[in-house]
Order: C-alpha cells, then sequence, then structure tokens
C-alpha cells in the first residue's frame, strides 16, 4: 500500500462534491471536493506499489487539454487500468457539472 | 474450445519458451513452477488468449498471451464452488458460510482472484487480508433491488466480499450495480465503459 501526492495549477473551485467508482479489484474509488483556488491537490491510495511515475503522466495527460477546477480529489486504487482511471474521473467531473 | 473460454478460466500448459524474453525472472519461475495462468478480458491475435502470470506479491501481476493449442488443462470458477480448503483464513470462512446461500441464489456462481488460484492450483495465494472474489453469469438482467438484496448477504460474511456479475456484454461490479450511480462501469475484451444497462448491446 502506498499513499501518493500530486498538485496541479487549476481555475475556481466548483460548490459541488461528487463519490464515484466502487472498491474492488481492477477499479477505484474517487472522490472529489472543492479544494482552494488555483490549485487542484490528489491524493492517491494505491495497492499497487511503485506507480508514480505512471500516475504523474496519466493526470498530466488528463489536465492538459484544459485547465482543471480547483479540487481536492482523493483516489483509493484497486489496480485500476489507466482507462479505468480515466473513465472514473470522467464521471466524477461529471457529476460535479450537474450539481 | 476456443468459444468457450471466459475471462477468470485458470489454464494449464504455459511453458517458459511461451513467453517473451523480456518477461521478468519472477514470471519464468512461476511459469517453470507449473502455475496456472488466468484469463484476462483483453483482445488477442486469433490463436492466442490473454492471459496473466501471477506472482507472490501483489503487484506481480504479468500480462501476457497464450497459445490455445498450449492449453493442457482448464478450469472454470464455477468449477471452484464445492472445492474445500482447510485454512484458517477470513477468505476461507467467508466462502464457506456464504456457499449455501449461493448455491439457493438461483444464478451460477464461481470463484476467482487469490482463492480461485488457490482452489484451483493447491498454491498458497490467501493470506489473513485477502478479499474473497466471486463471480456470478448473468446472462439474464438483475435488477437494482436484487442486486441491493445480495450485496446485504455478502457484508455478512468474514471477509470483504467482491463480486462481479458477467452480463452477455462484459462484466459489472455487484456492489456498483446494487448502488447509487446511474451509470456503470462494465469491461469487456475490448474496453472499459459506462453504461446505464449493462444488459443491453452498446450502440
Amino acid at each position: 500500500m502506498e499513499t501518493l501526492s500530486f498538485e496541479f495549477p487549476a481555475g475556481q473551485p466548483p460548490t459541488g462534491r461528487a463519490l464515484v467508482g466502487c472498491v474492488g479489484s481492477g477499479d477505484l474509488e474517487v472522490l472529489i471536493e472543492p479544494g482552494q483556488a488555483g490549485k487542484l491537490t490528489i491524493k492517491v491510495q494505491t495497492s499497487v506499489n511503485g506507480a508514480e511515475q505512471r500516475w504523474q503522466h496519466l493526470f498530466e495527460r488528463i489536465f492538459q487539454e484544459q485547465m482543471p477546477p480547483a479540487l481536492k480529489i482523493d483516489i483509493h486504487d484497486f489496480g485500476a487500468t489507466p482507462g479505468v482511471v480515466r473513465l472514473r474521473l470522467e464521471q466524477g467531473f461529471e457529476e460535479i457539472g450537474h450539481d | 474450445m476456443v468459444n468457450t473460454i471466459l475471462a477468470h478460466d485458470l489454464l494449464w500448459g504455459m511453458t517458459p519458451e511461451q513467453l517473451p524474453v523480456d518477461a521478468p525472472a519472477w514470471v519464468v519461475e512461476s511459469i517453470r513452477a507449473g502455475q496456472p495462468v488466468v484469463v484476462r478480458r483483453a483482445l488477442s491475435a486469433p490463436d492466442c488468449i490473454a492471459v496473466g502470470v501471477r506472482g507472490r506479491l501483489r503487484e506481480q501481476r504479468f500480462a501476457t498471451v497464450m497459445l490455445i493449442d498450449a492449453i493442457a488443462h482448464r478450469v472454470k470458477p464455477e468449477d471452484l464452488c464445492h472445492v474445500l480448503i482447510d485454512r484458517d483464513l477470513p477468505a476461507v470462512h467467508a466462502l464457506n458460510d456464504l456457499r449455501p446461500m449461493l448455491d439457493a441464489c438461483g444464478w451460477v456462481w464461481g470463484v476467482s482472484g487469490s482463492a480461485g488460484f488457490e482452489l484451483a492450483s493447491g498454491i498458497q495465494a490467501l493470506h489473513e487480508g485477502s478479499d474473497l472474489d466471486l463471480i456470478l453469469r448473468t446472462p439474464q438482467p438483475m435488477d437494482r433491488l436484487k442486486a441491493q438484496a445480495l450485496v446485504k448477504m455478502l457484508d455478512a460474511a468474514a471477509c470483504q466480499v467482491d463480486m462481479q456479475l458477467q452480463t452477455p456484454f462484459g462484466a459489472v461490479a455487484l456492489r456498483e450495480w446494487a448502488g447509487a450511480a446511474r451509470r456503470v462501469l462494465l469491461k469487456n475484451a475490448r474496453e472499459a465503459s459506462l453504461v446505464i444497462d449493462p444488459w443491453e448491446q452498446a450502440a
């Protein structure tokens, strides 16, 4: 078990929060809450050790497309593939957008 | 045989020579020791099947492919429902306690993950903190209320139990289907996607 922290530049915080995903092999649980203006912080707790670079690259790819809102994201990972991580984050962003 | 091989099946017959040259040493060792490989949900060439090799450590999982012609023996998760192991572990107790209820649930169920691997091979893979991974063959839709009742039953077990529903179009976590999310994660050989109905063919 490993806990990783990441930080990215961001815009303004949204108002809503969202909990998506599922506890179980190959999946992850994502809690998204409003963060501090200008900052996107991510904490990843993962069952797979030694994958910090992979997470960093994945987040960079996701957030380089457009400036993300200021969020505090908490991830509990159970060995999800990058594709599943991306889907779950998109699902979470979508839910926040609906508030 | 090709069409009948499904994700979570355990296969024997892989040899070190079939592994890619860059396979880590622990992978070669596992295969040389005669361990089975587990079928993955991934696309592969028509004469191959996507498989995973397990190591002793949790992060030791190696994805590769196996020639279908090399398959010497196959065990499906549902073949393992009534295999007993005599080990004092939460996952073993959970399986023993749930067995009668699962037998009576009206669906075909099976054991996957580390419990399935240990039941099928006799190689110790479970430990004190292991979850119990189960599958349920659900060719017909399961409504969400029924899913909630099943989750309640599994939550009374001695350890965390993760059940995957195997629909004709992929696999979905029972716990998620029982939850409040409008869209749920469906995994199949081609992709993972968020769907409203896991029993409906994607457009």
